[in-house]
């Protein structure tokens, strides 16, 4: 197709426009967690940074021991600067759980979906694209009296159960258009070779749908590391939260300190941000698999 | 040959045992829950309750309360607005991005592409955060930028009246979930034969009338699902709304997720009642769900 060259550069300024929105929210970001509270509020119009400092990190990554001349007389410092550290390890440890469990069981489900020609499979499916439209609160309000009988409360593995619950359809709808699109014949000629199905499945079905369970793992984890609603209600002891849980807890005194607030968020949108950028390839795919061909 | 065949299991038992624990995931953390919110809406559910045990029967006096709440239906109006905006925001703005950078010569298209997830990639906490941190009065970044260029004369204190605070918490989930949009419809767009596009500039036709009607038509079954999840997870905004105001000013961002988390996770923590908006709202969003299985039904059997 012709792209005469006003056309062109029309549509390159107009791009430059996109890159300016996708990216300009975030510099507030950068801005604010590079300086401290008094340079924030000391030019109502500053852009920049006047004296560009990391004290900020230096407090939160060590939980608020290192406080170095800035916060030397500070005598309020945020919960959430002490909590941050323990905070990160719990988020790593739930969202590794969750990433890994509903990639077992929804690569087991995806698979029956895909290559098995049940009735009842389907059905099942289809109940899984219904469930993935469930909204969240319906199922935290019931989860916590039901999570209160049974002690699950207060606990990572609450926090787990409940995102695997949440999750696990959503995963099932990434995987099945990938096993769908495997040729059968590879399959075939496993079994034939004496091969079970479900040997066949793991030795040969799996491999080969390896960037598929890649992009499900990598959306799994980010979805898990973003999850608000389901920890602040499961958790309420300083020890068992997660990242999202103590960001949640600067809302009450974020005007205290809005420049260690941005650092906080810049270090806990980190993870995912470079998850997204070094994966993007899998995660892309993924989310059209997940929306468009389950 | 035989013999082995038939010593594994049949399919049917075979996907029986690999369904199990998806199967028992989606009955005991999916299924019972969501019917149990229903049992709990029936009854008179609070801390007290909770504390010893016994939850009393209460019959529709949830929902006579949840109804008779003027908050409630305050609640569904900003939620319409919310998703109505919203949506109507993320499917524009995605559509004309996909448009920019569905051709490869077009500069930076491929720079786009790589960036497209940043916004996906923020927690949508810190993404509510960050949003707060720009619409604050005295130090957000919007007022200094208006304030830079010359204008504003004063700080505008943009969450302090209703309607700018609802126009904030939108501009703030609406940049956050647009990208998702924007690569379905890119996918979408690289599913167009290229052929029809030179078919149609041989016979002259516009840019214009290329995308009205080759690209919109053979892009709807995407934006109908683009709009359909798009619809459901508007209503369900939660984190947006908690970091940037608290349902506030008033109670003019109070959106269905915030009335229910109120209700039964704030005090008096009225969970029966909670429970019983909870149902209200998945029973509406139910009618999308419905809709969404058939349109993702149909490609399927396409």
């Amino acid at each position: 197709m012709r792209l005469s060259p006003t056309r062109r550069a029309l549509l390159t300024l107009a791009n430059v426009g996109v890159i300016a929105f996708l990216l300009i929210p975030l510099l507030p970001v950068v801005m604010g967690a590079l300086q401290s509270e008094r340079a924030l509020q000391s030019d109502l119009r500053a852009l920049l940074p006047r004296q560009p400092t990391l004290a900020n990190f230096e407090l939160i990554l060590t939980g608020g021991a290192h406080r170095g001349p800035i916060f030397e007389q500070v005598t309020y410092l945020p919960k959430s600067v002490e909590r941050f550290p323990a905070a990160f390890m719990n988020s790593v440890a739930v969202a590794t759980s969750v990433s890994l469990l509903t990639l077992v069981f929804a690569s087991f489900s995806a698979y029956t979906a895909a290559r098995l020609r049940l009735a009842w499979v389907k059905a099942l499916l289809s109940l899984s694209v219904a469930a993935r439209l469930v909204p969240l609160i319906v199922l935290m309000v019931p989860l916590y009296v039901l999570f209160r009988r049974y002690g699950l409360l207060n606990s990572l593995s609450g926090v787990v159960i409940a995102e695997i619950g949440f999750l696990l359809p959503y995963a099932v709808l990434i995987l099945v258009p990938y096993f769908a699109a495997l040729p059968g014949e590879l399959e075939d000629a496993a079994r034939i070779d004496g091969c079970t199905r479900f040997g066949a499945f793991l030795r040969i079905v799996l491999p080969l749908a390896a960037p598929g369970l890649a992009a499900c793992a990598t959306i799994m984890f980010i979805l898990s590391w973003h999850e608000l609603l389901i920890p602040l209600i499961v958790v309420s002891r300083p020890e068992v939260m997660t990242v999202p849980v103590v960001l949640a807890g600067l809302v009450s005194d974020y005007f205290v300190f809005f420049t260690l607030m941005m650092a906080i968020c810049l270090l806990g949108l980190l993870p995912t941000l470079v998850l997204v950028l070094v994966l993007q390839k899998y995660v892309v795919r993924g989310l059209v698999a997940g929306a468009l061909k389950g | 040959m035989h013999a082995r065949l038939r010593r594994e299991p049949t399919a049917g038992a075979l996907a029986f045992v690999l369904n199990l624990p998806s199967g028992l995931c989606l009955l005991l953390i999916l299924a019972w829950p969501v019917l149990y919110a229903g049992w709990l809406s029936l009854h008179d559910v609070s801390l007290r309750q909770l504390r010893t045990g016994e939850l009393p029967f209460a019959g529709l006096a949830n929902y006579a309360r949840l109804f008779g709440d003027e908050i409630f239906w305050l609640t569904l109006r900003n939620t319409v607005v919310f998703v109505g905006v919203s949506v109507a925001l993320e499917v524009v703005i995605a559509l004309a991005v996909a448009l920019i950078i569905d051709d490869d010569r077009v500069g930076l298209s491929r720079v786009t592409r790589v960036l497209l997830l940043v916004p996906w990639g923020v927690p949508p906490v810190v993404n509510g955060l960050l949003w707060a941190f720009i619409f604050n009065t005295q130090y957000g970044y919007l007022n200094r930028a208006l304030l830079v260029l010359g204008l504003v004369r004063e700080p505008v204190n943009w969450l302090g009246h209703p309607q700018l605070a609802m126009g904030a918490v939108i501009a703030a989930y609406v940049w956050r979930t647009t990208p998702f949009n924007i690569l379905l419809y890119h996918a979408g767009l690289r599913g167009i034969p290229r052929d029809y596009y030179e078919a149609a500039e041989v016979d002259g036709a516009s840019a214009w009338r290329r995308l009205w009607h080759i690209t919109l038509p053979l892009l709807r079954p995407v934006i109908a699902v683009s709009l359909i999840l798009r619809t459901t997870f508007g209503f369900m905004v939660f984190d947006e709304i908690f970091a940037i105001t608290q349902g506030g000013p008033g109670n003019a961002t109070w959106t269905a997720s915030w009335y229910t988390y109120r209700a039964a996770f704030q005090p008096p923590f009225n969970v029966g009642l909670g429970a019983a908006s909870a149902w209200v709202m998945a029973l509406i969003l139910a009618v999308a769900g419905v809709a969404y299985a058939r349109v993702v039904g149909r490609r399927l059997e396409a």
